[in-house]
């Protein structure tokens, strides 16, 4: 019980911090909106040679926009917690009797929490860019995509308790981040791939978040694909949060 | 505060802590703490006294549950640190270096949600925190985010931070390093106002001042190690003391002068430098005049003469047979 309560503590405290700079979910969002305005109207022009999967483009674009925005946002979240790492902060609350678990879970409440404000600004914008799609189909998707922000910012969060400076972060991060998301097909099918690349992106989690949220979008909400994205994400969450409790056990440096 | 012998607040027996650090493929081993012991009794104020890198900041973390020690027992206020770092945690504040406030909120703000992570409630921590403000006089800046205050200003906010949950021990890492002296000042005050409600507290510093100033006692850590532990008094009555350095003209002048010197009761030690005689004395002051004096009513001829205080420098180079300013190894 005291590690729920410690959690809405932390998560009451960030919460307020993020309100009072709302500027930095808007950051977040400039990536996506890029990709959006200046990437998008390519696609729609190559969209209609032969073999591309979907009729109208933005029902292949946007679920992969949602995807790419919710996991670049949880991959670099640990540079927010680099710098309560040095301004002491951290070291701070953990000389408190609060619980570890409870620190761990508000922390990264809070960046889910920031996943669903964008995800949802995201979303209503692609709205008027003709994007359709089923209620229960959305609602799930929100769902895969809290899931996976969360799976990004454990994982984020506890690289940067490993290696505690800006240059490793960048490297780590930078390593997994763009390779995951460019075998993922979010820009472009995987079905133009070489073989090559298609059977590596197999071992890619985040293919599956992708032909799981554009079979939402679509609504085959009990197709495979969402089936298999929401079982491996998960897995993942739970293992992502077991080694981030792991680290906050751990001394702080 | 009187301390009271009986009551121990931290004992440590055989604390150690090495570090792993990697450089150019081979691993190199990094001994910060070896084998220190130390006992801390209600009421005092303890310093670590040391230069960076001897180990102090290790210590302290070790101390206020933040570091596991590699070996060694450490009891807090009663409670074994190895199976109840949560009793341990309750009972004691810690401020670090960096101080860790959220520069974006007020610094009431922080001190309500300082509150809260110790267990009260909303408006209890609101009524703590009123409570903090007024005890160290922070009404006229409470409300501004941290982000605006002066470097002394922040600190006494760390201070407050720390003391939210009335902790019986309270751990100070550096207290006042990068402060200007009245920032210093304030900071010292504030401390002696919590030792005199009965806080007991335990600091880093590597200034000898500020040992002196706040300090009951005092322990002087070397490169790991324990190499004095004393009252300031007793530490400097042992350590230093002032030094004459008079220099002469020929070595035969040298050697007269060592010989009356010798007689005299100021003069505490003696040592001799090509042409110059060092005297260390208890109180330069009043030795630099009789000294000269001497030197003329013998008729020898003084060529220069220098009073210097001891510096932390000349304590340690005393002690530990090397300058403060030349230590090995960069861990703090």
């Amino acid at each position: 019980m005291t590690a729920i309560r410690d959690a809405y503590i932390i998560l009451k405290n960030e919460l307020m911090l993020t309100l009072r700079n709302p500027f930095w979910i808007g950051f977040g969002l400039f990536q996506p909106v890029v990709y959006l305005l200046l990437f998008y109207p390519f696609l729609k022009g190559v969209a209609q040679a032969p073999g591309f999967p979907n009729a109208n483009t933005i029902q292949f674009f946007a679920p992969g926009l949602f995807i790419m925005s919710a996991f670049m946002n949880g991959s670099y979240s640990g540079f927010g917690l680099l710098d309560r790492l040095e301004s002491g902060f951290l070291e701070r609350v953990r000389v408190t009797p609060v619980s570890r678990i409870g620190l761990v879970f508000g922390f990264v409440s809070n960046e889910g929490a920031q996943t669903i404000i964008q995800s949802s600004v995201l979303f209503i914008t692609t709205l008027f860019f003709g994007l359709r799609f089923s209620v229960f189909g959305a609602v799930l998707l929100f769902l895969l995509l809290l899931l996976l922000g969360i799976t990004m910012t454990a994982a984020s969060y506890a690289v940067t308790l490993k290696v505690k400076t800006t240059d490793g972060l960048v490297a780590i991060s930078n390593f997994f981040a763009m390779p995951m998301l460019l075998l993922s097909g979010v820009m472009l099918p995987l079905n133009f791939a070489p073989r090559i690349i298609q059977w590596l992106s197999a071992f890619d989690p985040l293919t599956y978040a992708v032909s799981a949220a554009r079979a939402l979008i679509a609504g085959q909400v009990f197709s495979n694909a969402v089936l298999q994205a929401f079982g491996i994400f998960a897995i993942l969450a739970v293992a992502a949060l077991w080694w981030l409790n792991k680290e906050m056990q751990n001394a702080v440096s | 505060m009187i301390m009271q012998e009986n009551t121990l607040m931290v004992q440590a027996r055989g604390l150690c802590r090495t570090f792993v650090v990697k450089g150019r493929g081979a691993e190199k081993i990094v001994e910060a703490v070896r084998s220190l012991d130390l006992a801390v009794y209600a009421g005092e104020i303890f310093g670590l006294l040391g230069p960076n890198g001897a180990g102090k900041t290790t210590t302290m973390r070790m101390l206020c549950t933040l570091l596991k020690p590699t070996a060694g027992t450490i009891t807090i206020a009663g409670y074994n640190l190895t199976n109840q770092q949560d009793q341990i945690r309750k009972h004691i504040g810690y401020v670090g270096q960096k101080g860790g406030m959220e520069r974006r909120a007020t610094g009431r703000t922080n001190l309500i949600f300082q509150a809260e992570l110790y267990g009260m409630k909303n408006q209890q921590a609101c009524e703590r925190a009123d409570q903090v403000i007024k005890q160290l006089h922070l009404e006229s800046y409470a409300d501004r985010k941290v982000e605006t205050y002066s470097g002394g200003q922040r600190r006494i906010f760390d201070l407050a931070a720390g003391i939210i949950h009335t902790p019986k021990l309270l751990f100070l890492d550096e207290p006042s390093t990068g402060l200007d002296p009245k920032s210093r000042s304030y900071v010292w005050q504030a401390v002696q106002q919590l030792n005199q409600a009965g806080t007991t507290v335990v600091l880093t510093t590597h200034y000898l001042e500020e040992a002196d100033a706040l300090c009951d006692r005092v322990a002087i850590v070397d490169r790991g190690q324990l190499v004095a532990l004393d009252t300031p008094a007793e530490l400097k009555r042992k350590i230093a003391g002032d030094i004459i350095t008079m220099s002469f003209n020929n070595v035969d002048h040298v050697q007269q002068a060592a010989n009356l010197f010798k007689q005299q009761m100021f003069v505490k030690e003696l040592q001799l430098q090509d042409v110059s005689v060092l005297l260390y004395v208890d109180n330069g002051d009043e030795s630099l005049p009789a000294s000269i004096a001497l030197m003329h009513q013998h008729a020898l001829p003084i060529k220069t003469v220098r009073l210097s205080r001891p510096t932390l420098d000349d304590v340690f180079l005393k002690l530990t047979g090397h300058s403060l300013t030349n230590t090995e190894g960069g861990l703090t």
